[in-house]
């Protein structure tokens, strides 16, 4: 694998110049731009709110229901778009690299990168809403924020690389990820919080603490509770059906953990099958 | 296009030539899709389909010194561009030998990089980095690139509108200049050197020549003799994934296309 990244090292420049390419392309045509990749998860947190406050009664009773849907939505949306992106990259780079050598992992790696870009300006939308709404003060917990960030770009990444390298063989792959994206936004705690999860449901019967344990501790659960948890005050206890769970930093540290093996293993597969990608049968 | 040094050993035997390649096999798989329909899809959803493997190479070995000009020749389906795209290292091969000493650009299809949204100058850019320039050589080449490409000033002055504005030849020209301005040692052509207008032609020829002059390696396909003979100072002849004949430019490329004039010779597997 050293080979492999000292190889990727004296591409860094084509790299860039994708990225570049993602970033300038996808909103040459258009008028607002950068604003477009924020809209849509904004108007998503505005009618999120509107439908839970109406249609249940824990978002009623919890203050700053927004905010949480929000903080969770910009890692969703990052993961979904970032995902989806790099599954299609390679086919859509297929011309180029049937005739020009360059290491293939750059091309999904430049469509994680530029998401990333976007995922990080994101951020800004929420320190907006913040100053605006004073949702209570800054927690120090914040520290954890540039872990988080690069804990979800191991996952992307890792994640990314392994669906386009699997979409070069079997292109069902990208109707498959499209479908379990748009399961996993209601599946994963991004319109609620865990806790109710955690505090009223059955599922799995006598295996349930089992169900509940993965549930909380798969990846993308504990980065969009990490987010919330370091960045948010927690919700009373009226609202979510019991106590607020603290910050669960084992958690984290195994996200981490994980989301870094996802990363090695899908590199390493990628690697194993990328000269295979042009002389698919 | 793409850019990549093998570097051999000084005092290794095989550094002194440009290129090596020493039984060089590559087999291609071929999968054979009886239907395209929804229902032999869902019926046959556990059968695979019949795979057939396809020799395009079955053992080739030639030296290239530095400082030749190589063409190869041979009918559709011989095996050249493969020979071809495996110097470029775009595939591995099945098995042989394949080493290249120097710094390689490869003109194997002009533009493959471009994107119709992006203007002149974006796409020098970013198809400069996809041929293995850092953006600062390409800042530092740009007014010669765009000069190479377009020689009126009507044209140039198009270098930041989007592509989608440029027809097809003016593509080309940039591309073709792109390429030549990375300065290689060992350049790969396949069968582009008929771009753009006659008077573009001559420019290629004459940068080619100034190629060669420098001591520059060059390895291209072409079909059209006038072309081979202009440029070319030895030929092979691919026939069927092996070698026919390897040598000097006129009794190879004479040999080559009476054997071409034969009716038999394409249909005839031997």
């Amino acid at each position: 694998m050293s080979k492999e990244l000292a190889e990727l090292w004296r591409f860094r420049g084509l790299l860039w110049q994708l990225v570049r390419r993602d970033l300038k392309v996808r909103y040459k045509n258009s008028r607002l731009g950068f604003l477009w990749s924020i809209a849509p998860p904004l108007m998503q947190v505005a009618v999120i709110t509107f439908a839970f406050r109406h249609a249940t009664n824990f978002a009623a009773k919890f203050p700053s229901y927004s905010a949480f849907v929000l903080v969770a939505m910009i890692p969703w949306t990052y993961f979904q778009t970032a995902v989806q992106d790099s599954c299609q990259s390679i086919l859509m780079m297929y011309t180029v690299i049937k005739k020009v050598y360059l290491p293939r992992e750059i091309i999904p790696l430049s469509s994680t990168i530029s998401n990333f870009i976007h995922f990080l300006l994101s951020w800004l939308v929420f320190v907006l809403y913040w100053y605006v709404f004073r949702r209570g003060p800054i927690l120090w917990t914040v520290l954890w924020f540039p872990y988080l960030v690069i804990v979800q770009f191991m996952l992307v990444t890792g994640v990314g690389l392994f669906v386009a390298c699997l979409n070069v063989f079997y292109e069902d792959i990208k109707y498959i990820v499209t479908i379990v994206m748009s399961l996993l936004l209601f599946v994963l705690p991004i319109m609620y919080v865990p806790e109710q999860v955690v505090y009223t449901s059955h599922i799995g019967g006598r295996y349930h603490p089992i169900f509940i344990w993965f549930y909380m501790n798969n990846p993308i659960t504990a980065l969009i509770t990490g987010f919330r948890k370091t960045l948010l005050q927690p919700p009373s206890p009226a609202a979510v059906g019991g106590p607020s769970l603290p910050l669960n930093v084992g958690s984290l540290l195994f996200a981490g953990l994980i989301s870094f093996g996802i990363l090695i293993a899908s590199y390493a597969y990628f690697n194993k099958r990328k000269w295979e990608f042009i002389e698919r049968p | 296009m793409g850019i990549y040094r093998k570097t051999v050993a000084p005092d290794s035997e095989t550094a002194s030539h440009a290129i090596l390649v020493e039984n060089l096999h590559k087999t291609f798989r071929l999968q054979h899709r009886k239907s395209a329909s929804i229902k032999y899809a869902i019926l046959n959803f556990y059968r695979k389909n019949p795979v057939e493997k396809r020799e395009a190479l079955k053992g080739v070995s030639f030296r290239v010194e530095h400082g030749e000009t190589v063409a190869l020749v041979g009918k559709n389906g011989s095996g050249k561009s493969t020979l071809l795209s495996l110097m470029a290292h775009v595939y591995k091969p099945t098995s042989g030998i394949i080493q290249l000493n120097g710094k390689i650009a490869t003109l194997l299809e002009l533009g493959a990089g471009f994107h119709p949204d992006l203007t002149g100058v974006e796409n020098v850019e970013l198809y400069g980095a996809i041929l293995g320039l850092t953006i600062k050589e390409i800042h530092q080449k740009f007014d010669s690139i765009v000069k190479f490409a377009f020689d009126t000033p009507d044209l140039a002055e198009k270098i930041d509108t989007p592509l989608r504005n440029y027809s097809e030849g003016m593509k080309m020209r940039l591309g073709f200049s792109l390429a030549v301005h990375t300065d290689p040692d060992i350049l790969l052509i396949d069968e582009v050197l008929a771009v753009g207008d006659e008077a573009f032609q001559q420019k290629c020829y004459r940068k080619i020549e100034e190629f060669q002059n420098e001591g520059k390696t060059i390895v291209f396909v072409a079909h059209y003799a006038h072309i081979i003979r202009q440029v070319a100072s030895r030929v092979i002849w691919m026939h069927n994934g092996l070698i026919r004949m390897d040598g000097p430019l006129e009794p190879t490329l004479e040999a080559y296309l009476k054997a071409s004039d034969d009716p038999n010779y394409h249909s005839k597997n031997s």
